[in-house]
């Protein structure tokens, strides 16, 4: 399946929200939706969902528009909640009815969705009973119990301790291996890094970058070294105004034309003390700040 | 529909699960029983004893009325009139007991045609003077028949003459239908009102716990307003159902012990067909008022927003009930503010079911007015599931009606 956004518009009275939003997400494959704060990565995500309609463009499944009566979609919206009152087996039933499922098969679905989360113990309890890490769990299930063929993860691992945050990682590469098509929303750079094949930053309602990570990475200019060296300084005043210091205390030289890389490489192991020195290649990081940063 | 059901069922099953709503409805339930059921324990409890006479008490326990310029006759047919009290002759001072606590109360005659009452505080439902003075007024009158040749005992049959009469309405009583028509129109703005704030409360914590950001990726809006109104209509009729038909229950029970308790009688001899009118119009009113209450809570994005948020509707509302009420003491309910408020569907519900039961407006009338508010119900039910889904999104500072209009436009 393939999941397509084409040219997406969306204003709230005045203000444009989204200006030509496309991007592509294939089953199978983990999806990475980026952007700053406001960038209007829950807008399309809610446009995706059918919660309201975009001014103009269109929602395609395999080039024909959407059928939402047929296609599952599960969501776990970054702001989460539930009903804080009621007990947890009977509002994750209520939900997966809601989305189109039998009594029985629902409970049948949640069952198997609490045991593999080991939270089978807080079935008859409340929800407010549980930490937030726990409620995060359940609120997971409500996105996956009635089996979607499309899962939209908007922030999972925030808030998750490391063994959760594992557990759920697991649990996304299952739903990945099963053909589903994933979509991640999120700000941390390591995890979307993981698990996404492709991407799409979003800045000021406008897609800055879209496609496959890979791709992305290897087309970015190849003019900068990455250096481990003891005699950082001494490197650095033999280029003067052209390194900088990378975050894990590389340093970083930027050539004044790729193809020089191989001279340079070769006279920096001659004339210093040099551990490592490879072509630099950006982090997601890099890549996000560089597309989305320029905001203000 | 699908949906519809299933948010109608989780709704229903949320009211009736409710600790406070079953409670409520028991703990109502059962002040009307021991209500309803007083005069049958008490006279069982009284069976067991001696007659409780009010003639029995001793004359020494009784409160004393002091009599002051009067003869045995006047003391006698005081003491007649006043059977609680001991009434007693005296020459002297009568303020002072009075003041100390000695007697109850001081009658100072200055002939039968003039006295001054005595007593410390003056109760609010003091009639003693009034009665005191009947009685002397009757002395009087005897006293002046004999003295003109009367015969005593003509003058007595004269005095005690009345003429007999009674009353027919030819239209519907009033005052009967004052004591249950008012119960009902007081139900029916308790329970507007009490789940209308309910409704609003559900809407905005389900935003405020941010389960609509789940919800509305599930459901239609329509549906969940539907879901969510009708579900408390039948949670709210379910309670006055159980209130009424156990106060009802329990009033056959003991009928014969309430037997000469006239107004209990009044109560419940509910006409059959003002009930239907009652279900109509509880009905049709609710929705109105809980699809206003629900877009309301939709646009709030905390709770404790709720309460200024239904304000100008509660206050709607309460004006509506004033009005009915004011109609229904003056004794007219056909004035034409009462006849354009049965109209008006935001207070029909109240002001024509009063009219229909302590009046007769014609069946033309009865027939527009529930049109009237049926094709309103169904008007305000759809705008108020638009307002829901723009509201139910709209975080932040409570949104002013002009960017809720604003957003409808583009929705």
């Amino acid at each position: 399946m393939l999941l397509e956004l084409r040219d997406i518009h969306k204003s709230f009275g005045e203000k444009k929200v989204l200006t030509g939003v496309s991007f592509r997400a294939e089953s199978g494959k983990a999806f990475g939706l980026l952007g700053r704060n406001g960038a209007g990565k829950t807008t399309s995500i809610r446009i995706l969902m059918d919660v309201f309609p975009a001014n103009s463009g269109q929602v395609l499944l395999d080039g024909r528009p959407i059928d939402y009566k047929k296609v599952g979609i599960g969501y776990l919206p970054e702001e989460r909640g539930l009903y804080p009152k009621k007990k947890i087996i009977d509002q994750l039933v209520y939900f997966a009815q809601l989305k189109g499922m039998r009594t029985p098969d629902a409970v049948k679905s949640i069952d198997r969705w609490l045991a593999r989360l080991g939270m089978t113990e807080y079935r008859g309890k409340r929800l407010d009973t549980l930490s937030k890490g726990n409620q995060q769990k359940i609120q997971l299930v409500t996105a996956l119990a009635h089996d979607p063929e499309i899962v939209i993860l908007d922030e999972p691992f925030s808030g998750l301790d490391p063994v959760n945050a594992m557990l759920l990682k697991d649990v996304v590469k299952e739903e990945i291996a099963r053909g589903k098509i994933v979509l991640f929303s999120s700000h941390q750079m390591s995890y979307i890094e993981e698990f996404c094949d492709s991407i799409a930053i979003i800045n000021k309602g406008v897609v800055a970058l879209t496609g496959d990570l890979y791709d992305i990475k290897r087309e970015y200019p190849r003019d900068r070294l990455a250096i481990r060296s003891t005699q950082g300084d001494k490197i650095a005043a033999a280029f003067p105004g052209r390194t900088s210091e990378a975050e894990n205390g590389e340093l970083i030289l930027k050539l004044s034309d790729p193809g020089e890389k191989m001279a340079v490489m070769q006279s920096l192991s001659r004339d210093f003390d040099i551990d490592e020195v490879r072509v630099f290649e950006p982090s997601l990081n890099d890549i996000f700040v560089e597309y989305a940063g320029e905001q203000e | 529909m699908g949906q519809f059901s299933k948010i109608f069922k989780f709704e229903l099953k949320g009211y009736l699960t409710n600790k406070v709503f079953v409670g409520v409805t028991a703990f109502i339930m059962a002040i009307l029983a021991v209500v309803l059921f007083f005069p049958r324990v008490a006279d069982l409890i009284k069976g067991d004893d001696e007659p409780d006479e009010p003639g029995a008490v001793e004359p020494g326990e009784r409160d004393v009325m002091l009599v002051k310029g009067g003869d045995e006759t006047v003391r006698s047919a005081l003491e007649q009139a006043f059977p609680d009290l001991e009434v007693r002759l005296e020459d002297g001072d009568v303020r002072t007991p009075v003041t100390r606590g000695e007697a109850e109360c001081a009658v100072e005659l200055r002939g039968l045609s003039d006295f001054t009452y005595y007593v410390d505080n003056l109760s609010m439902y003091d009639t003693n003077a009034d009665t005191v003075s009947g009685v002397l007024t009757e002395l009087y009158r005897l006293a002046a028949m004999t003295e003109a040749g009367v015969s005593p005992e003509k003058a007595q049959e004269i005095m005690s003459t009345f003429a007999r009469y009674e009353v027919r309405s030819l239209g519907v009583d009033q005052g009967q239908n004052f004591f249950y028509t008012y119960i009902m129109i007081f139900a029916l703005y308790m329970v507007i009102l009490l789940y209308g704030q309910m409704v609003a409360t559900n809407v905005a914590t389900e935003k405020s716990s941010r389960a609509m950001e789940l919800l509305v990726t599930s459901a239609r809006p329509t549906s969940m307003m539907f879901g969510k109104v009708m579900a408390s209509c039948l949670a709210g009729f379910t309670q006055l159902v159980c209130v009424f038909g156990s106060a009802l229950l329990f009033y056959k029970l003991n009928e014969p012990y309430w037997a000469d308790v006239g107004i209990m009688g009044m109560f419940f001899d509910m006409p059959v067909p003002l009930l239907a009118y009652m279900l109509v119009f509880f009905i049709l009113g609710f929705l109105i008022y809980a699809f206003l209450y629900g877009a309301i809570g939709s646009t709030a994005s905390k709770l404790e927003d709720i309460n200024t948020s239904v304000m100008p509707i509660t206050m709607l509302f309460v004006a509506g009930f004033l009005v009915v009420v004011m109609g229904m003491t003056s004794g007219s309910v056909d004035t034409p503010l009462m006849v354009a408020c049965s109209y008006i569907p935001f207070t029909s519900p109240m002001a024509m079911f009063t009219r229909i039961a302590m009046s007769h407006p014609a069946a033309w009338e009865i027939a527009v007015s529930v049109a009237i508010l049926a094709a309103s119900c169904v008007g305000v039910g759809i705008l108020a599931a638009k307002i829901y889904r723009v509201g139910v999104l709209l975080y932040g500072g409570k949104p002013k009606l002009r960017d809720i209009l604003r957003s409808l436009k583009n929705a």
